[in-house]
């Protein structure tokens, strides 16, 4: 370590970040372990469950299958960045209200899912919405209250797609 | 009802952490001067270990401290109901599964333990390693534990076995099988302790029976159980894996030993070899059955593999039988079950303790025994289905709240609502 680090330039939640990274570092522990920002989680490191989801470049890919070298130039939305301060995205409430909430440690995968689809198509049907989450687990079988909140959302937000 | 709070929705109280990612799971905590453990797992299922040597995984750059069963003489057992599980095996000990803990690494990064680990390297000599339950019941099975390979047995009698037998116009045998299942709690076992002022060792871990663990790690550790403080960060699923100590006992003695704090995350596959399961369960059901339908007779087996260790076997198996004939009165009943030790991963609690396997098997014989004597499953089931005033096998008389058959005509409505037809 050390002395093959690669220079890379990532916006995270809007913010441009120029780090040295070891060529072997996953995306997800630059995230948790260099960033702090430990809501993106990892379930399985393997690319199966889904709880290390972040939006690179408008997609949703899963953390833990990239290398932190490979997200040089991009720009990344992580759960922290949903939302504005300490007002929730209508994602994130539409969770709430819906119950969609278990343990917790699909949720943030989850709701980045769901901004996928929705920036996607602001008015998706319930087969595109459980397409859209096809990629995330959630153990404690709360899929349907997460769709309804998907549906929840999308209502709110009028078709009206992103409005983080 | 409906007052301020009861017949009101009510947020979760940490949804909000939750929906945003500031709510912190023991994977999520990090602490300054913080060191990274992890494991060495057995080498083979079942065998004695002869030697560890850990001379080149101690020269690994990082590498702080490889403890072993050397270093802790006098560590005891743990265990939910049987103090049965070592938290490290030692020389001249035996391992008993592919879980068993040899040595406890501790380092400055995840990655350099990780690399220490291969390094250490294990002799030891094989034994008959046991994965089914019937051969462990058998006289020339070689023992796991020194008690033998049966942990414990449960009996069941009511009623006139023989009397219900000969009452029957249908006598029906069959036996079921369930398998092993994997919880998969979405987050990963994870923990951190830290070794305060006083000598207090804390643990943040996910842990379902806070105080079960904290008196097992003390009473494991030989200190007072003010001495260890069992912190609960959110959990990520548990649904009963986490009743067991994890790596609780771990983090404990890796911290005073090093005392610096100390993390460890583990792996996925590390979490499925190690850690809890649904037990597999062998049903033998023999059940007398009148023409019409009544039931007469049910008289039951139950073997329940618990693994290399008990857990909540005992009791999880225990219930497994108890509840032998499910919803359904019968008013003979006999049974017998035995929890069995395997070197397979243990098996403790998982959703349903017990009854989860046995609904399989006991709704697998009324259907057989409904194509058997003509009738439609649901009839038999609404002949037999419990009601107030009906007694379960162990004797327990039912005076409320017995919601089966309107259970079972909703159900059959909501098929039909959607279209289902019933032959």
């Amino acid at each position: 370590m050390g002395d093959n680090r690669l220079m890379i330039k990532v916006t995270v939640n809007d913010r441009l970040y120029e780090l040295q990274v070891d060529p072997e570092l996953r995306l997800v522990d630059l995230l948790r372990d260099e960033l702090g920002l430990t809501g993106t989680k990892e379930g399985c490191g393997k690319g199966e469950c889904g709880a290390c989801t972040i939006i690179m470049n408008g997609k949703t890919v899963n953390s833990c299958m990239v290398l932190a070298f490979q997200a040089d130039g991009s720009e990344i939305l992580t759960i922290e960045g949903m939302g504005d301060g300490e007002e929730l995205h209508p994602i994130q409430e539409a969770f709430i209200r819906q119950g969609a909430v278990q343990c917790g440690y699909c949720t943030p995968g989850m709701v980045l899912s769901a901004k996928a689809i929705l920036d996607k198509n602001p008015n998706p049907s319930e087969e595109e919405i459980r397409k859209g989450i096809s990629g995330n687990l959630c153990r404690c079988t709360g899929y349907q209250k997460i769709v309804d909140a998907i549906k929840d959302a999308a209502e709110v937000m009028g078709g009206g797609g992103d409005e983080r | 009802m409906k007052g301020n709070i009861v017949g009101h929705s009510v947020p979760k109280v940490d949804a909000k952490a939750k929906v945003t990612g500031k709510a912190l799971y023991a994977t999520d905590l990090y602490m300054e001067d913080m060191l990274y453990m992890q494991v060495l797992r057995a080498p083979y299922a079942h065998a004695v270990i002869r030697k560890i040597d850990l001379a080149q995984a101690l020269a690994v750059p990082g590498i702080v401290r490889i403890i072993t069963k050397e270093d802790l003489p006098g560590l005891k057992n743990h265990g939910l109901i049987f103090k049965d599980q070592p938290a490290l095996v030692g020389i001249g000990e035996k391992v008993r599964f592919t879980g068993d803990t040899l040595a406890i690494v501790i380092g400055e990064s995840n990655i350099q333990v990780r690399k220490a680990i291969k390094k250490i390297k294990v002799e030891y000599d094989k034994l008959e390693v046991i994965t089914d339950p019937l051969r462990a019941m058998e006289e020339d099975a070689v023992t796991i534990h020194t008690a033998g390979n049966i942990v414990c047995t449960h009996k069941l009698d009511k009623g006139d076995i023989v009397r219900g037998f000969m009452e029957a116009d249908l006598i029906v045998y069959n036996e079921f099988k369930t398998q092993h299942v994997e919880h998969i709690t979405l987050q990963p076992d994870a923990g951190l302790a830290t070794l305060e002022e006083d000598d207090t060792i804390c643990i943040w871990a996910a842990t379902q029976w806070l105080h079960d663990t904290r008196v097992d790690v003390a009473q494991a550790m030989g200190l007072p159980v003010e001495k260890i403080r069992i912190i609960q960060p959110a959990i990520g699923g548990a649904f009963g894996k986490r009743e067991d100590i994890i790596a609780q006992l771990h983090l404990a003695i890796a911290v005073r030993e090093v005392k610096r704090p100390v993390k460890t995350i583990y792996s996925r596959e590390e979490s499925i070899i190690a850690t809890s399961k649904r037990h597999p369960m062998i049903f033998r059901f023999r059940t007398g059955v009148k023409k019409d339908g009544t039931l007469t007779a049910w008289e039951a087996t139950v073997i329940g593999d618990t693994g290399a260790y008990a857990s909540s076997g005992p009791a999880v198996v225990h219930k497994g039988l108890y509840h032998c004939t499910g919803p359904y009165d019968c008013p003979n009943v006999r049974g017998v079950a035995y929890t069995v030790y395997t070197n397979n991963t243990y098996a403790g609690a998982m959703r349903g303790f017990g009854a989860t396997q046995t609904a399989f098997a006991y709704e697998s014989q009324m259907d057989i025994i409904a194509e058997k004597l003509g009738i439609n499953p649901i009839e038999l089931r609404l002949k037999n289905a419990y009601q107030v005033g009906s007694t379960t096998p162990n004797g327990q008389k039912l005076y409320a709240s017995v919601g089966v058959k309107e259970t079972i005509i909703k159900a059959v409505e909501a098929f039909e609502r959607l279209g289902g037809v019933i032959r």
